[in-house]
């Protein structure tokens, strides 16, 4: 006994931090259970990042180079921006849904300076977070409503050219964000023009990504895929026209969206992911409602497509 | 059959609960705000239903009675989809606050039925009671069965049941179970004077 209490001792002063089980080039800066999560802001010294997460090894909900905080982390984040492309002309009006570390509406507003953005984002601490380790600014054209973005969707007067659907954790994805209902509420949201983005992670192909697909398919009759190739991220654009926009177009206007708004991201490589959704439909897969929407499960279970 | 019947309510509580917040989050989300109306209304509910059931129980038990107990229950719950939407709109477009709306809306859709799961509780437990010296182990056994209905209704629901069903249907045949039930119960007319045939004249079912 004495022997195992030695052991524990020895151990303890071996490693120190062995009670955050994160890497060791990893410092915890911030912890908090908020009313909605665990939230933990996590610097990785050797790797020059900060990130936030809601357990301290998951994936993070977002993440900055501490040195360059003007930069997008992540590809999902740049991957979105393809969305801007689909667009006929300049967006004025934005909406994010899910704040996390504010990167992508900070990156947007940097680029699209007179553009009025809104974004909902369900946690109250999530704001103070953003702001004291992420850089970001509220400002006269950038405000954070503190919401559900749901509720804040059915409650909006406005009409947007671009919404950004960000709102799903890893380990958790609030079904009514998912539903056939909720993105017809998203599309009246939208523009004649508008287009929506939404971040979709399946780091193996199940179900909730084949319902999530079919659901889409039904709100906006054609939407676009862009596959990530770091990440199991996938994005998925639809356009509140629904009509089908040529490749090589999509592709030109990355490329003169890169070059005009200076975007340190390979836009045009981006959009040359471009499918249509088409590839990814697997006809068995069941539409998503607010009566029948098991996403929680279906993310666990493989998917039945070839 | 009386036991029985308890392990089905608690489940169909629980199964209840479960759903009702798929039924609340379109219109409040599904914060803790949400899930703490929830709870607190069934618990509500629940808890006047052991009030008014252990003083019905009181005034010449039947199983005929406890019948209409489960019946009515059973009704709202097939009737649900007609009435849960517009109500759930409705205060949505109110609009009372984050606290409030939830609040308010799990009041109108659950409190009343989870009275009546509640008022069975006690109720077989007076049915059930024929003896004074075994009265302990008798209502022990209840509780313990209707829990333990509660723990299945909550699991099967939540980690199974909304897989194969919408929330809607899902909640219609509870209430198609509570009919069933209540009818079958209906027609047995169990009671302590018929388990234990004329073991004592104080339970009669004459009404």
């Amino acid at each position: 006994m004495v022997k195992i209490c030695y052991l524990l001792v020895f151990y303890c002063v071996l490693f120190p931090s062995s009670g955050f089980a994160s890497g060791s080039s990893e410092k915890l800066l911030f912890e908090k259970n908020s009313l909605y999560q665990y939230i933990a802001v996590i610097e990785d010294t050797v790797k020059k990042e900060r990130y936030v997460r809601n357990q301290k090894k998951e994936y993070a909900q977002g993440g900055i180079y501490v040195n360059a905080p003007e930069k997008l982390l992540y590809e999902f984040t740049q991957m979105g921006f393809v969305a801007l492309a689909f667009m006929e002309r300049d967006p004025q009006d934005a909406l994010f849904v899910g704040l996390g570390a504010g990167a992508m509406p900070r990156y947007f507003s940097s680029h699209y300076p007179k553009a009025n953005i809104d974004i909902a984002e369900i946690d109250p601490d999530m704001p103070a977070v953003a702001r004291k380790y992420f850089h970001f600014r509220e400002t006269d054209r950038m405000k954070v409503h503190v919401d559900d973005g749901r509720l804040f969707v059915k409650r909006a007067r406005k009409k947007y050219d671009l919404i950004v659907l960000d709102a799903y954790q890893n380990d958790y994805i609030p079904f009514h964000l998912t539903t056939l209902e909720f993105l017809k509420e998203v599309k009246s949201r939208l523009k004649e023009e508008g287009v929506v983005v939404s971040n979709i992670t399946s780091t193996f192909r199940n179900k909730f990504f084949d319902s999530m697909v079919m659901t889409y398919k039904k709100a906006f009759s054609n939407f676009y895929i862009l596959k990530g190739k770091k990440s199991g991220n996938f994005i998925f654009i639809a356009t509140a026209g629904g009509k089908i926009k040529d490749k090589s177009n999509v592709e030109a206007k990355a490329r003169k969206i890169q070059s005009d708004r200076k975007m340190d991201i390979d836009l045009e490589d981006f959009a040359a992911r471009y499918e249509t959704a088409d590839s990814y439909e697997w006809d068995r897969a069941k539409i998503l409602t607010d009566d029948f929407a098991p996403v929680n499960l279906y993310q666990h279970q493989k998917s039945g497509a070839q | 059959m009386i036991k029985f019947v308890v392990f089905i309510c608690g489940a169909v509580v629980m199964s209840f609960e479960i759903l009702g917040s798929r039924v609340l989050a379109p219109n409040f989300g599904s914060s803790v705000f949400v899930w703490g109306s929830l709870i607190s209304v069934f618990l509500a509910g629940l808890s006047t239903g052991y009030y008014l059931g252990g003083r019905l129980a009181d005034r010449t038990p039947s199983s005929r009675k406890l019948s209409l107990m489960i019946f009515m229950p059973g009704i709202l719950f097939i009737a649900f989809p007609l009435y849960s939407a517009p109500i759930a709109d409705w205060i949505f477009m109110k609009d009372l606050g984050v606290r409030t709306s939830p609040l308010l809306a799990s009041v109108a859709l659950f409190l009343v039925p989870s009275v009546f799961l509640g008022i069975v509780s006690p109720y077989t437990a007076k049915l059930m009671i024929c003896s004074l010296h075994t009265s302990g182990k008798t209502i022990g056994t209840l509780y313990a069965l209707s829990t333990f209905g509660s723990i299945v209704g909550t699991v099967a629901t939540s980690f199974y049941l909304i897989t194969v069903a919408g929330t809607n249907a899902l909640i219609m045949a509870q209430g198609v179970l509570l009919i069933v039930l209540a009818v079958t119960l209906y027609f047995m007319n169990l009671s302590c004077s018929t388990v234990q045939a004329g073991s004592n004249g104080m339970m009669n079912d004459t009404r």
